[in-house]
C-alpha cells in the first residue's frame, strides 16, 4: 500500500500534568505545541497544519478552545486547520491525508484540557443534549458500563479480567516519574476495595481526569531524516466507525470497530500480530483495553483473563501494554496518550520504563496503537515502527 | 406534581409523537411503510431503505433487558435520592431498544435478558416516562 512508512512522528510535547490548578485549557494546548515543535527541532514557520482534538464544554471562566485560538496564540496561520467535534478519531488519517496530498509539510496534533481542576467536565455532564438524562443516564462511564455489562453476559469477563489491566498499567506508571499515579502502587485488593462508580465499573476501571496537554508533530519520512530524533514511521493506519449509539449498537461486546480497523492497519503495514512488540491502547476504561485487544485477535472472546494473567502486560511481561501508565494511570490526552508513548518508546527516550533490557521486555521495533471515541462508535488503529 | 427536579424530555419535530404517546401511556414507534422496519430513535427517513413513508404503531410494552448498569454516583442532583438506581437498554418485542430505568426490584436482581414490561411514571402534567419492571 502506498502510505506505508511514508510519514513519521518526529516530535512530542508534554506539559505538567495531573492536578495543575489555575491553568486554562488553552494554556495546555500552547505549552504542549511549543514543546512538540522544539522537540522536533523545528521552528514555528515550519508548521503549516494544525489539527486539534475536540474541546469539551469550557470551564465557566474560559471560552471555547477553538483551533483558531490555538493557532492565534502560537502565531501560526496554517494551510490546513481542523478540529473534531464529537470524538471521531481520524486525526492521524487527517494528518497523513493532507501530507500525502501535498497541502502541508509539518502537521501538529494537539490536545489540552483542565479537566481535573476546572468545572468543565461537570458542565459537560449537566449540559445534556439527549433524552438519556431524563432517565438519569449521563456520560461515558455509564455508556461503557452498558457495553461492559453486555460483554459480561456474552462471554467470560468482568472485574477478574479488568483487575489485571488496572494493576498492570499502574506498575508501568510507577516507573514513570511524570505519571499522575507514579507514587501510588496498586494491588488487586486495592482494585476490589475501590468504590463503585457505575456498576460494573469501580473507580480504577475508569481513566483519570487530567489537567495537561500533549502534542505531536508529523511530517514525511524524507523530511524527518533531517530532524533531531530518530523518526517513528507510520507503517499502517485503519479505521472503522460502527457509529450506532449505545441504545441501538450491536457491537458493545464486539466485534467493535477495532476488528476492521486493525485488519486494515496490519494489511497496510504488511505484518501480523506476531510482529508486534508492545501495544499502546486507548484506555478510557479497563474494558476498552480488553475488547480492543480481543478484537485485534490477541485472544478469543472470554480468554482475556487467562491472557492477561501472570503479568503479561506489565514490566517484564511478554506483551507490554500502555507503558506510560496509560489514561488509567498516567494522564488523559485522548489518542495522544497512546501515540506519544509509542513514539517515545520507539525513539528510546523512556528512561526507567524503557522497553528492552531496562524492563526485561522485548526491544521494541513495532508498536500497535489504538484510538477510540464515542461509546465504541469510532476506532482507529495505527502501526508504528522504529526507523 | 410540583418540585420535579430532574431533566425533562426535549420536544422536537422528530420526538413529539413519541412523548405525546407517553402522556397517553402509549409507546409509539415509527414503522416504515416500505420495508416494515420499526425504528428508534424517531427520524424522517428509514435507515434501512431510505423511504420517508412511515406509520406510527403502538408497542405492546413488553421486552427484555439487553444490558444495564447500576449508578452509584449521581451526576445530577435530581437523582441523588434514587441511588443506587438502574439504567437499562430494553429490547422491545417490536425491535427497538429503549434506554430507560428498571423499577420494582432491587438493583442486584437485574440481569441481562430478564423479561420486563412498561410501567408509567407521570412526572408532570405534560410528561409521563416509560419505565420497566420485571414480570414473570
Amino acid at each position: 500500500m502506498g502510505l506505508k512508512d511514508k510519514y513519521a512522528i518526529v516530535g512530542i510535547g508534554y506539559t505538567p500534568q495531573g492536578r495543575v490548578p489555575d491553568r486554562t485549557s488553552l494554556s495546555f494546548h500552547l505549552e504542549a505545541c511549543v514543546n512538540a515543535i522544539a522537540d522536533a527541532g523545528l521552528r514555528r514557520e515550519d508548521i503549516d497544519g494544525l489539527i486539534c482534538y475536540r474541546f469539551f464544554p469550557p470551564a465557566s471562566n474560559e471560552g471555547p478552545v477553538t483551533p483558531y485560538l490555538v493557532a492565534q496564540h502560537l502565531g501560526l496561520s496554517p494551510t490546513y486547520l481542523s478540529q473534531d467535534a464529537n470524538c471521531s478519531r481520524s486525526h492521524i488519517q487527517h494528518a497523513v491525508g493532507v501530507l500525502e496530498a501535498g497541502l502541508c509539510n509539518y502537521v501538529l496534533l494537539s490536545y489540552g484540557h483542565n479537566a481535573f481542576s476546572s468545572d468543565s467536565m461537570r458542565r459537560m455532564l449537566m449540559e445534556r443534549n439527549t433524552d438519556d438524562a431524563v432517565f438519569g443516564h449521563f456520560g461515558a462511564v455509564a455508556g461503557y458500563s452498558l457495553a461492559a455489562q453486555r460483554a459480561m453476559h456474552t462471554f467470560r469477563t468482568g472485574p477478574e479480567t479488568w483487575k489485571h489491566i488496572a494493576v498492570g498499567q499502574r506498575k508501568w506508571a510507577n516507573l514513570n516519574p511524570v505519571a499522575t499515579m507514579y507514587d501510588r502502587p496498586m494491588t488487586f485488593e486495592d482494585y476490589y476495595n475501590a468504590r463503585w462508580i457505575v456498576e460494573p465499573f469501580r473507580l480504577f476501571d475508569t481513566c483519570l481526569m487530567t489537567d495537561g496537554g500533549r502534542a505531536i508533530v508529523i511530517t514525511s519520512a524524507e523530511r524527518a531524516c533531517d530532524l533531531k530524533h530518530p523518526p517513528v514511521l507510520i507503517m499502517g493506519v485503519g479505521q472503522h466507525d460502527p457509529s450506532n449509539d449505545v441504545h441501538q449498537a450491536t457491537h458493545l461486546a464486539g466485534p467493535t470497530g477495532a476488528k476492521k480497523a486493525s485488519e486494515m492497519a496490519l494489511k497496510m503495514a504488511g505484518i501480523t500480530l506476531k510482529e508486534i512488540d508492545a501495544c499502546e491502547i486507548y484506555d478510557c476504561f479497563t474494558y476498552t483495553v480488553e475488547i480492543t485487544l480481543q478484537d485485534y485477535g490477541f485472544f478469543g472472546p472470554g480468554e482475556g483473563e487467562e491472557w492477561f494473567r501472570d503479568g503479561k502486560i506489565e514490566p517484564g511481561g511478554r506483551m507490554p501494554v500502555n507503558t506510560s501508565g496509560g489514561q488509567l494511570s498516567e494522564g488523559y490526552y485522548m489518542g495522544l496518550t497512546p501515540l506519544s508513548e509509542a513514539a517515545m518508546q520507539l525513539m528510546g527516550r523512556c528512561g526507567e520504563r524503557q522497553l528492552g533490557q531496562t524492563t526485561n521486555t522485548k526491544s521494541p521495533e513495532i508498536i500497535l496503537c489504538s484510538d477510540n471515541g464515542g461509546i465504541l462508535q469510532t476506532h482507529s488503529c495505527i502501526v508504528l515502527r522504529r526507523s | 406534581m410540583s418540585e420535579y427536579n430532574k431533566p425533562l424530555p426535549n420536544i422536537n419535530g422528530d420526538s413529539r409523537e413519541f412523548w405525546t404517546g407517553c402522556r397517553e401511556h402509549e409507546l409509539r414507534f415509527q414503522k416504515c411503510k416500505a420495508c416494515g422496519h420499526v425504528r428508534w430513535p424517531p427520524s424522517i427517513i428509514c435507515p434501512m431503505c431510505y423511504s420517508k413513508e412511515t406509520q406510527w404503531i403502538v408497542a405492546g410494552g413488553k421486552g427484555k433487558i439487553y444490558t444495564f448498569v447500576v449508578y452509584h454516583v449521581a451526576y445530577h442532583p435530581g437523582f441523588e435520592k434514587d441511588l443506587p438506581y438502574v439504567v437499562a437498554d430494553v429490547e422491545l418485542e417490536e425491535g427497538p431498544r429503549l434506554l430507560t430505568n428498571i423499577v420494582g426490584c432491587w438493583p442486584d436482581e437485574v440481569k441481562c435478558e430478564m423479561l420486563v414490561e412498561v410501567t408509567w411514571e407521570d412526572i408532570t402534567e405534560e410528561f409521563s416516562l416509560p419505565k420497566f419492571r420485571p414480570y414473570w
